[in-house]
């Protein structure tokens, strides 16, 4: 399973990268919209994409929107991952085609949880 | 609040300290309790640098971090997982502080009554100019024993 | 870490006796980090040091025993169960007959269970009036649940992201769940040590997590209590980790993908 970490702090994709290679996932990066469109070019098997929103030249609503345009990245799973904690901004994320919305700060277990109720991934319990 | 602001604190809280106690529990220490309101006098900061994003809107509100340079640092260790004393290179130390600033920010922006967009994070080791705004707000912490605080301006 | 054995000990026997939750060697970490925000709070200055001051203060125990009679809660926990719920477990009794489906939330916590429950009917069975009745020992949990109101934290935990946005409004810092959702629990008292609570028989019970906290004598007790508040064809839902094979014999398991769930068995009634 490939992921796609997008986000401009080098930082927030180091966190979530680890989380997501914790999971069974390979790992690729952007900083921004723009580089995230070529690398799903790039790479045809990337099957999820964790999505910062507010980053300089293309921005991760932008990403979601031009994703949804193309018929051969239908299956894509897109979660944002953000500070936006807006109703409103959620609600303008899933109605642009986003699937899951992850508000920062989290932990490793609010992107697993989320990664487990659509199918992602396995999560074995411990107490 | 005052009529200049489209800030509104909570009655009974400090929100700013809710905030910043939940990223540092969930994203740089790991476990709740490492942060703390600061006791005491206001803290002078060692070498101190300033990260802020600003929240468009009616009024433009700018969150504001700061911390001395060597806090700074140990943030960025902590959330890039380094060790105690691996050296820190100003682009990290300008992402991982540049972040924080963002994630606070971010969700001060979730109170703000009608705000715009957030802008991107600016780093410096000087203060950005305030001369025309008013500040509302400034909360100091302790963390592993070194201050730091935010604080929020209504820029006009 | 700062707690001692003797202090580890002290809050281990205290919270046996409210609550037989059994704390045993290995979890001092999870005692220090749940009685860190009260020794904070009491000015103490660390952990041990608190434990030891209240072990004359008879009106601090009550807040020890909350803080570790509480489970780590998500919505939709473990995920699995709520498919099986709506994929399996209410059709087969909508085809026996149900029109009223009458559940159980044992050890409900702060309320995410209960409401996860009532949404995933929303969400297959908008037809269905559920009556959940959500029960816990803490009367702190049990205002929190009634109230439907939490954190950002706690709203990033599970709840999947279109539910966020059709069940809740974000009301300044905190998430208040829609009243529509919130008016199918009722918040009860009630101690799983005791007989079951009104509201059954039970047509599904979810008593998850809560069981691996007791010796063996006591699950025995309390899943004999539940079977007795249950229709003799309902479902028990455990947490992921638990079973009741080796425990109590009167239940028939049932495996669905990674899920369990169980039955009464028929003619076993002890």
């Amino acid at each position: 399973m490939k992921a796609l970490v997008i986000d401009d702090s080098r930082v927030m994709r180091k966190i979530v990268g680890g989380i997501l290679v914790d999971a069974g996932f390979e790992v690729v990066e952007a900083a921004n919209g723009q580089e995230a469109l070529d690398q799903m070019t790039l790479n045809d098997d990337i099957t999820l994409c964790c999505i910062d929103w507010n980053m300089p030249v293309m921005s991760g609503f932008e990403f979601v929107v031009e994703v949804r345009k193309h018929a051969q990245w239908r299956d894509v799973t897109l979660m944002m991952v953000t500070t936006e904690g807006e109703q409103g901004q959620i609600v303008r994320a899933l109605a642009a085609g986003a699937h899951e919305y992850v508000i920062k700060p989290f932990t490793p277990e609010v992107i697993l949880d989320k990664l487990q109720f659509l199918g992602l991934v396995e999560v074995k319990e411990t107490v | 609040m005052t009529s200049h602001g489209s800030w509104e604190p909570l009655s009974g809280m400090d929100p700013v300290m809710t905030i910043a106690q939940d990223l540092f529990a969930t994203m740089i220490d790991g476990e709740p309790g490492h942060l703390s309101p600061w006791m005491g006098d206001t803290p002078v900061l060692d070498d101190p640098r300033y990260a802020w994003v600003d929240v468009d809107g009616p009024v433009v509100t700018r969150v504001m971090l700061m911390a001395g340079r060597a806090t700074g640092e140990n943030l960025t260790r902590a959330l890039l997982a380094m060790e105690a004393d691996e050296p820190v290179s100003d682009a990290d130390f300008a992402d991982a502080v540049g972040e924080i600033a963002n994630v606070v920010g971010g969700n001060v922006k979730s109170l703000v009554t009608n705000p715009g967009a957030l802008s991107l994070p600016v780093v410096g080791r000087d203060e950005p100019d305030n001369s025309s705004a008013m500040r509302i707000m400034a909360t100091y912490f302790g963390w592993k024993g070194a201050p730091l605080g935010v604080s929020l301006w209504a820029l006009t | 870490m700062t707690l001692t054995d003797d202090a580890f000990d002290f809050v281990a026997t205290l919270v046996r006796q409210r609550s037989a939750i059994q704390l045993e060697r290995g979890k001092e970490y999870l005692v220090e980090s749940r009685l860190a925000p009260l020794a904070r709070t009491a000015g103490a200055t660390d952990v041990d040091s608190y434990v030891r001051a209240l072990r004359h203060d008879v009106t601090k125990h009550d807040l020890v025993v909350e803080a570790l009679t509480t489970n780590e809660t998500s919505w939709f926990r473990d995920a699995n169960p709520f498919s099986v719920l709506h994929a399996t477990v209410v059709p087969d009794l909508v085809g026996r007959g149900r029109r009223d489906v009458r559940i159980w939330s044992a050890a409900c916590s702060s309320g995410q269970e209960p409401y996860s429950i009532a949404m995933t009917f929303s969400e297959h069975f908008p037809a269905l009036r559920p009556q959940i009745i959500a029960t816990d020992l803490s009367e702190l949990m049990l205002d929190r649940g009634r109230a439907g109101e939490y954190t950002q934290l706690e709203i990033n935990r599970g709840l999947p992201a279109p539910m966020l946005v059709k069940y809740f409004e974000r009301e300044g810092a905190t998430f208040q769940i829609t009243p529509s959702i919130r008016n199918q629990v009722q918040f009860r008292h009630h101690n799983l040590l005791e007989p079951a609570p009104p509201g059954g028989p039970f047509d599904i019970v979810f008593l998850r997590n809560v069981l691996i906290y007791f010796d063996v004598a006591t699950k025995r007790d309390v899943l004999r209590r539940v079977r007795m508040s249950m229709a003799p064809d309902g479902y028990l839902f455990l947490g992921a980790a638990e079973t009741t094979i080796g425990v109590d014999e009167t239940w028939e398991r049932i495996q669905i993908g990674s899920t369990s769930i169980y039955r009464p068995r028929e003619g076993k009634t002890r």
